[in-house]
């Protein structure tokens, strides 16, 4: 037993000394942690995100306007102050100072909207509050002219393109209340929408608690593809293995041994992520009940299996790394691994569908009540058993353990 | 008195394809030996031993080895063994006591380590990473590992094939340690002036087969009392050489090399100047010594060790 736990520990070792394993293993799914968390993990978080909107009230001067443009002031204000105390408002609102020429700040606002310092600037225009006015007083049956609101966007920004549909909604609902005041509206006639929530019932989803399953995935998925085939494939080819074989070490005692250091490899990766995941990004999901444990382990079993599936299909080291390559973007991206797999062509849906990955996020988040995802409990574990069956057959037919000659 | 035979292979046979890498070998290995499989590149040395060493399996033929008869060798057989490969590698980010560590447990009854590493002299780099070490100590790691389970049987598979002169000498006061120690050891060299300095016994193959297998003095002995005259000389002409020929008991011309055997040495020199003056050849590196295994070798192939 003493033999296995020492390969065990040498595959841990030298993943560990080697920087560029290291890399791979520990350092680069902790920095996509650390990336996509800062880049999304605010999106979908009302306070945690603030919109820099602009708006330009071209109509506060005429009186019968007194009713509709300070409404529709006094909501961006709002949403531009804080709730709670210590939360960020979601809007940061430029108005012009006392003085300014109105027409002067549109043009400075929408420059600034152009070089992506502002989400959107709203303009409310001269004779706003009359043309409502006239909408609202029209007798039944007449269309009159419709009162118009100027929304400036920009196309090439995203925090503008998310804020266009904030401020579309906050406009819908200012519409919706000057219909109701004006008695034009009958709340109670409207259709009632429930919502039913699925998923965890405590709180919403955050981004990080989506993110944190599929990055240690990511670590297990980017040690299996990269680290399995490449220690024994270098190892056969660099002449290490076959010291091994002129001693008692048989290559069940070696797999045994090598299979126990990559699941430690495996230990190493989550704990290091999932400790940062809950201490450095607020991550409030756990795995410490059975299912996400087996969860965590099916995975990093079948992706031992994929591992030794490549080394036997590649002749060499080097041939190995390349197949790795090839395979790791469309098996990684095509799984839901970071993003929700939404609206993809059918022929993408089908490497989806045989994707053993995709069963693994799923399953694992599902496990830890991130997101039901759209498979089975049956297929997310059946699909990852098959390719652990397919891959275990295939290497134990193909792959050698010694140079040719 | 005679030593026991320790290993005995019996007609070995193996083809890689249409290539018959080794083709009916038989030898006896006595205990506590060196026993020395001589030859050049591709002769069949390292597939003989690779057989032996467990790692391939013969198309026919046995091994008798510790007394028992076996086409395979098994778990119990390795446990006796020690073997160093000619191009087996390390992990190159584990220190060198971790290696020992490693392939000490791969056995029931390892030695110290630490002993080990002494025989070695490698215990002041038990804690250096094997991507430090130069080759010299790469190779005594490699054979240091070969130890560690004090085998009986030890396989030396080119032992100091790339090493530079001083490392080579080290590993062949480590194959003469262990020979005094009651080891027996079978290597492999293409080095004739190795195969002399440490074998009890040398078998000299070539395409796959022993063309020649006895003690190193035996193999020479069959030269009787003829002394070498070696020389080297430009643009030697066919007619040149067969005038030459005449005055010794036989002459090989190697590229510009010409190895004169003779039993007459006095004659036989003032024949060779005669001949140089005549001829206007300038006798190069001109040398006298007694016949060795690279002209056993020579005068049963035609050809050198090193070709």
């Amino acid at each position: 037993m003493k033999d296995v736990l020492l390969i065990a520990l040498t595959h841990v070792t030298t993943a560990i000394r080697e920087r560029v394993t290291l890399f791979w293993f520990l350092v680069f799914p902790v920095f996509m942690l650390v990336v996509l968390s800062i880049i999304f993990g605010q999106i979908g978080q009302e306070g945690e995100i603030r919109f820099d909107i602009a708006l330009i009230d071209q109509d506060r001067a005429a009186p019968a306007a007194r009713d509709f443009s300070p409404m529709i002031v006094e909501v961006f204000r709002e949403l531009a102050t804080p709730q709670l105390p210590g939360q960020e408002p979601l809007f940061a609102l430029h108005e012009p100072p006392d003085g300014e020429d109105p027409e002067g700040f549109v043009e400075r606002e929408v420059t600034a909207l152009r070089r992506g310092r502002r989400a959107a600037v709203v303009v409310i225009p001269a004779g706003f509050g009359d043309a409502v006015l006239r909408a609202i007083s029209a007798p039944m049956g007449e269309e009159p002219e419709p009162a118009r609101l100027a929304v400036y966007m920009s196309r090439t920004d995203t925090a503008s393109q998310m804020a266009s549909e904030i401020v579309a909604q906050v406009l819908s609902e200012i519409d919706r209340e000057i219909l109701i005041r004006s008695g034009r509206f009958d709340p109670s006639r409207e259709i009632a929408t429930e919502t039913v929530w699925l998923g965890r019932s405590d709180a919403e989803t955050r981004y990080i608690d989506f993110l944190l399953p599929g990055v240690i995935l990511m670590g297990f998925f980017a040690n299996g593809l990269f680290g399995v085939p490449g220690a024994i494939l270098f190892n056969r080819d660099r002449r290490i293995l076959r010291r091994y074989w002129v001693t008692p070490m048989s290559v069940p005692r070696f797999l045994a041994g090598f299979s126990l250091g990559h699941l430690a490899l495996c230990g190493l990766q989550f704990a290091l992520l999932f400790l940062l995941g809950r201490y450095g990004f607020g991550a409030t999901i756990s795995f410490a009940a059975p299912i996400p444990f087996l969860t965590l382990a099916l995975a990093a079993v079948t992706f031992l299996s994929f591992g030794f599936l490549i080394a036997s299909l590649a002749r060499t080291a080097n041939a190995g790394m390349a197949v790795a390559n090839v395979l790791n973007m469309p098996m990684m991206f095509l799984s839901g691994m970071f993003f929700p797999i939404v609206g993809l062509p059918s022929f993408l849906l089908a490497v989806v569908y045989v994707n053993p990955v995709s069963y693994l996020v799923s399953g694992l988040r599902a496990s830890v009540g991130v997101e039901s995802g759209p498979f089975s409990p049956a297929l997310l574990v059946g699909v990852p058993l098959g390719w652990i069956a397919l891959s275990m057959l295939v290497a134990a037919r193909r792959l050698k353990w010694d140079v040719e000659r | 008195m005679v030593e026991p035979v320790l290993l005995r292979v019996i007609d070995l046979v193996k083809h890689y394809g249409d290539v018959h890498a080794i083709n009916g070998i038989s030898f006896d290995v006595p205990s506590a030996s060196v026993f020395t499989l001589l030859g050049p590149n591709g002769a069949g040395k390292t597939t003989t031993l690779e057989i032996l060493e467990g790692i391939r399996e013969s198309d026919s033929g046995e091994i008798e080895v510790f007394g028992i008869r076996l086409r395979r060798v098994t778990r119990a057989v390795k446990e006796r063994m020690g073997v160093l490969l000619q191009d087996g590698g390390f992990e190159p980010y584990l220190k060198v006591r971790e290696i020992m560590r490693l392939f000490a447990s791969f056995f029931e009854s390892p030695m110290p380590i630490d002993h080990v590493l002494s025989q070695v002299a490698l215990s002041d780099k038990a804690g250096a990473l094997v991507r430090t070490l130069s080759g010299g100590q790469k190779q005594r790691l490699a054979v240091g590992a070969a130890l560690i389970n004090d085998p009986e049987l030890i396989f030396l598979d080119e032992p100091t094939t790339g090493l530079d002169p001083q490392a080579r000498r080290n590993m062949w006061s480590i194959v003469d340690a262990l020979r005094a120690a009651g080891k027996t050891i079978v290597l492999t060299t293409h080095y004739m002036e190795e195969a002399e300095a440490l074998s009890d016994r040398v078998c000299i193959m070539d395409h796959g087969v022993i063309i020649a297998q006895g003690a190193p003095r035996e193999l020479t002995q069959d030269f009787g009392e003829e002394t070498m005259i070696e020389f080297r000389g430009d643009e030697l002409s066919a007619d040149a050489l067969e005038k030459l020929r005449a005055c010794c008991v036989d002459l090989r011309a190697d590229g510009a090399t010409v190895t004169l055997e003779t039993e007459d040495l006095p004659a036989t020199m003032e024949s060779l100047f005669d001949w140089s003056r005549s001829q206007g050849v300038r006798l190069q590196n001109l040398i006298v010594r007694q016949p060795n295994l690279e002209d056993v070798f020579l005068s049963l192939t035609g050809r050198r060790l090193r070709e």
